[in-house]
């Protein structure tokens, strides 16, 4: 009858006795999840702590040769400086204009809630070089904007593409509809008969989104801005296709750094890239952890 | 490439909005006409931009011509690079299905200590970005597997790995949602074999969460830019060609106009594979993302 032993929990599964089980135990606890394992130690897990090992090796043994040198140089400071700038404009004013927008999405009538879920997400969706290109297309030298605007009368002439404020116009275009979605569902934990108690009790709106509203949803809309900051530092689709136009000095920025160095630079550039790499993401688990405190707190309330 | 190109169609809609918004101010009017218009005329500028003749100097171009199309899709380094990222699309998405529903599976039936390990590496391509990523592979194998370098296979292992947590947060909704464990005890109480189990079981219960995982990792794979470059920059895929034409602009109309072409055929193919998660999801949300499947969790409890 072993062979319809049932399949339950880990605790019957352990307590199961079997011909041999010892050495097979491991292998029927783990066999299938095998492959995944393999490929995300391979693929994710040994490169980042090579990335970082390789930092730490000099040719004199560990050191911290490397970081010194690299983050000597004024051009990194720079590029560390800007990238983390244009992080936090990015994520303000997706959290400004999203944070917003998600609330009255939420409280749509369906048909209406659908559109602009469809509009976001097809927004969100749509990165990298193409939206370097749809910016161009728009607001570059013949872009339609700009040929619009020009074509009122107005003497206008549009950022360089390369610029901090093109690049942000240009982020935005998938940070915001990222922050909407990634908040929506929180904005459901707004329960409506909170909104009918507060004014049963006499509170006006104001009142209500002051002591119940903001309090509530706080945690899950900055958990959105740090997610939004994170991942604006690490973009590089957008800024390279966007840097490259009409040989204007780009911007500089950590994710294009890394890019020329190991594009150009043969003697310091993987070392370079190296160490920006580190630092990028060095950013990025700082704010995951921040990102996953806010949401641990923010859920105990439930 | 960024995570955030990346993390697609979450179509998480709170159950209990009954809280509708009934009298729309001016000013909420304003704002979603102002983000409308942010959203469409760059998707519009692309488009017309692909049939233009000459636009340099009106409103509007100064003819229109569906030449470009032609032209662009009789260009050679166009049609493989279409073909090359469908193949990778494909492969990906393949490959993450076959590596995560088993795993899944076996974390929910037999061994629960599974979980925490894929979730905790599931964050990495979550949270590093992938040029960091695509980086560090490139050095890794650097120095265990030289031959691998800027090879096709080594870039479908790479986007396997940073498209595989939305083919997980994918199935194992799904999974949760067919109460799979219950489903899955019950066949082997009625004799099942474990094939049989997962063919006639599991496969066909969890069919919405495979689509949409496998429309995801395509996606995935059809958008990214940072990795293939520093990954196998030899191998020609969309973005690889948008990012160098767009980079070896210098003036002349017709790469503008190509690239406008190539530009639109992605956009709907993208809109394309969003329409496709929000159809095999409907009446359900999305647990694509951390933090959406606890808050809808809660919210039901």
């Amino acid at each position: 009858m072993s062979s319809t032993a049932p399949v339950g929990t880990a605790a019957s599964a352990a307590n199961r006795p079997g011909i041999g089980s010892r050495i097979r135990a491991p292998f029927a606890a783990w066999g299938p999840a095998l492959p995944l394992i393999a490929l995300v130690l391979f693929c994710l897990v040994a490169p980042a702590l090579v990335l970082v090992a390789q930092t730490f090796s000099t040719p004199q043994g560990i050191g911290l040769g490397l970081w010194t040198k690299v983050l000597g140089q004024p051009v990194n400071q720079r590029a560390i400086i800007t990238s983390i700038e244009l992080g936090l404009a990015s994520a303000t004013i997706s959290t400004l204009v999203g944070a917003p927008i998600a609330w009255l999405i939420t409280r749509m009538f369906p048909g209406r809630r659908a559109f602009w879920l469809g509009l976001l997400d097809v927004a969100a969706n749509f990165g990298g070089i193409g939206v370097a290109f749809a910016y161009v297309a728009t607001l570059g030298t013949v872009g339609m904007l700009t040929l619009i605007i020009q074509g009122i009368g107005l003497n206008f002439v549009p950022p360089p593409e390369a610029s901090f404020i093109a690049l942000l116009m240009a982020y935005e275009y998938t940070n915001i509809p990222l922050f909407v979605l990634l908040t929506i569902p929180a904005m459901g934990i707004l329960r409506d008969d909170w909104w009918e108690a507060a004014q049963t009790a006499s509170a006006t709106r104001r009142q209500f989104w002051r002591r119940i509203g903001a309090p509530i949803l706080f945690p899950f809309v900055a958990a959105g801005f740090l997610l939004i900051f994170t991942w604006s530092i690490g973009i590089y689709g957008i800024a390279y296709g966007m840097a490259g136009q009409s040989g204007a000095t780009p911007v500089l920025l950590i994710t294009l750094q890394i890019g020329t160095a190991l594009e150009g630079d043969v003697l310091l550039g993987p070392a370079r890239a190296g160490i920006l790499a580190v630092v990028l993401m060095a950013i990025a688990v700082v704010s995951l952890l921040a990102y996953r405190t806010l949401l641990r707190r923010a859920l105990r309330w439930f | 490439m960024t995570n955030a190109e990346a993390t697609a169609a979450s179509v998480a809609v709170p159950r209990s909005a009954a809280w509708r918004v009934r009298t729309t101010t001016l000013g909420q009017r304003l704002l979603f006409a102002s983000v409308f218009l942010y959203f469409t005329v760059p998707m519009v500028a692309v488009l017309l931009y692909s049939v233009a003749t000459r636009w340099t100097a009106h409103i509007l171009p100064d003819g229109y011509t569906l030449d470009w199309w032609i032209k662009t899709f009789s260009n050679d380094r166009v049609q493989s690079a279409f073909m090359t990222s469908f193949v990778l699309g494909f492969l990906t998405a393949a490959i993450d299905i076959a590596i995560v529903v088993p795993a899944v599976y076996w974390a929910r039936v037999r061994n629960p200590h599974i979980r925490p390990v894929v979730e905790v590496t599931a964050a990495i391509p979550f949270a590093l970005p992938y040029l960091v990523i695509g980086f560090g592979l490139l050095q890794w194998t650097g120095i265990v597997t030289p031959g691998l370098q800027g090879t096709f296979p080594l870039l479908v292992l790479g986007y396997a790995a940073i498209a595989f947590p939305f083919v997980y947060w994918a199935v194992d909704g799904a999974m949760a949602a067919a109460g799979i464990d219950r489903l899955s005890e019950a066949a082997e109480a009625c004799g099942a074999s474990p094939f049989q189990i997962v063919r006639r079981v599991v496969l066909p219960n969890i069919k919405p969460g495979l689509v949409t995982g496998g429309l995801l990792a395509f996606a995935t794979a059809l958008g990214e830019f940072a990795m293939v470059k520093v990954l196998a920059s030899s191998v020609n895929t969309i973005p690889i060609w948008s990012a160098e034409t767009i980079r070896s602009y210098t003036g002349d109309p017709g790469a503008f106009n190509e690239l406008a072409v190539v530009t639109t055929v992605l956009f709907f193919l993208l809109f394309i594979l969003s329409a496709g998660v929000v159809y095999w999801n409907r009446g359900r949300t999305v647990q694509l993302l951390p933090g959406a499947a606890t808050v809808e969790n809660r919210e039901q409890a």
